[in-house]
């Protein structure tokens, strides 16, 4: 019997609810692999929007609409724009499209459409924002910018309005929807370099960063970190995209596809 | 009038203490909708051993019962109301300030 066992027992059943909420809650959620693989694999496919993504260059690009994710040269802006104006809506259909059979399948629903809400809402927030007209610095002929002309509202733009930002919302709206803190940290863990990256640019670390990695001491100039290739698409996709690998497979191994 | 706190018995809900009642509450508390058969399966009942409690915890509004078709087969769906989620929620702590102060009793002698 796996009801809760005996009413005289108050300890002994308290005991077998939570057994009881411990295996619904694993059965619940053991689908949760396939959409974190398709999200990883989403992230892992932009690395080909990108002009040079796994070699240091100092290749420049004139394009303001930088697409692919990561402010570095892209192959093509209308490509980076429908691969992800495209392929996010494609890909949670497809998630859409597995929790339906799963739920046909093993007769458990997970509230998944709090996740698609979340990503094509962010998506659609980022094409009406990034559409308005705004105002536009004078093209420096120099091409340096200094670092104090880079107001914090800028840096905010910067950062927030890039097409990955969507995908780490929806992740963290997926690890709520699936009850698992993993999630929700792998999607700030995109979230925040995503924000670092692209408000700082490849690599780049901010003054107060590098004052405080050097202990406190001497000028708050910024630095270049390329420890683990940081400083290249590629690499920085892949670091990305690794906790969810992580967590696709490991699930996907425990709970032999979630189909059960 | 005694100052002492009500005992945590006078706390348990006659209508979801029952065991199989509780453990109907603690798995839909997992799932935004549980299908009939998946449930029976899980806490291993009988089609009219299930359905008599289902209608006890509908009749509560502890519970919803959706009848649909997935394809050409019926199916019937469950799902916790909030006030199910509520009441669940409350027996719980019920049964664990019981079980606090068994403890406590069973300490002091």
């Amino acid at each position: 019997m796996t009801t809760p066992a005996t009413t005289a027992d108050p300890g002994a059943m308290l005991d077998e609810v939570r057994r009881l909420r411990e295996q619904a809650r694993d059965r619940a959620h053991a689908g949760a692999w396939f959409p974190v693989a398709m999200l990883a694999a989403l992230l892992l496919a932009s690395i080909a929007l990108y002009r040079v993504p796994f070699a240091q260059t100092y290749v420049h690009s004139d394009d303001l609409h930088l697409w692919a994710g990561l402010p570095v040269a892209q192959r093509s802006a209308t490509a980076s724009y429908l691969f992800w104006f495209l392929g996010t809506p494609a890909t949670i259909a497809l998630i859409g499209a597995w929790y339906r059979w799963r739920a046909r399948r093993v007769g458990i629903r997970v509230p998944w459409r709090w996740f698609a809400i979340t990503a094509l809402g962010a998506l659609a927030a980022l094409a009406v924002i990034a559409a308005m007209p705004q105002d536009r610095p004078a093209p420096d002929p120099d091409m340096i910018i200094a670092v104090e002309q880079v107001t914090l509202l800028q840096e905010l733009r910067w950062g927030l309005l890039t097409p990955l930002m969507p995908i780490a919302l929806a992740i963290i709206a997926l690890g709520w929807v699936e009850r698992s803190r993993a999630l929700v940290f792998a999607g700030a863990w995109v979230g925040v370099i995503t924000y670092w990256q692209s408000s700082q640019g490849l690599g780049e670390l901010p003054g107060w960063l590098t004052w405080i990695l050097g202990g406190f001491q001497g000028p708050a100039l910024g630095g270049s970190l390329t420890l683990f290739g940081l400083n290249r698409p590629g690499p920085t996709l892949i670091l990305m995209a690794l906790p969810l690998l992580v967590f696709a497979v490991v699930r996907a191994v425990r709970t032999r596809g979630g189909l059960r | 009038m005694s100052d002492e706190p009500a005992h945590p018995v006078l706390a348990l809900d006659e209508t979801v203490h029952q065991r199989i009642r509780l453990g109907i509450l603690t798995v839909l508390a997992e799932t935004a909708e549980c299908a009939f058969t998946t449930l029976r399966d899980q806490l291993q009942l009988s089609d009219g051993n299930l359905s008599r409690h289902l209608r006890v915890l509908e009749e509560a509004q502890l519970v919803e019962i959706r009848k649909g078709y997935e394809g050409r087969k019926p199916c019937t769906w469950l799902k916790l109301t909030r006030q199910g989620g509520a009441a669940l929620k409350q027996e719980l702590a019920a049964l664990e300030q019981l079980v606090a102060r068994l403890r406590a009793t069973d300490s002091l002698r």
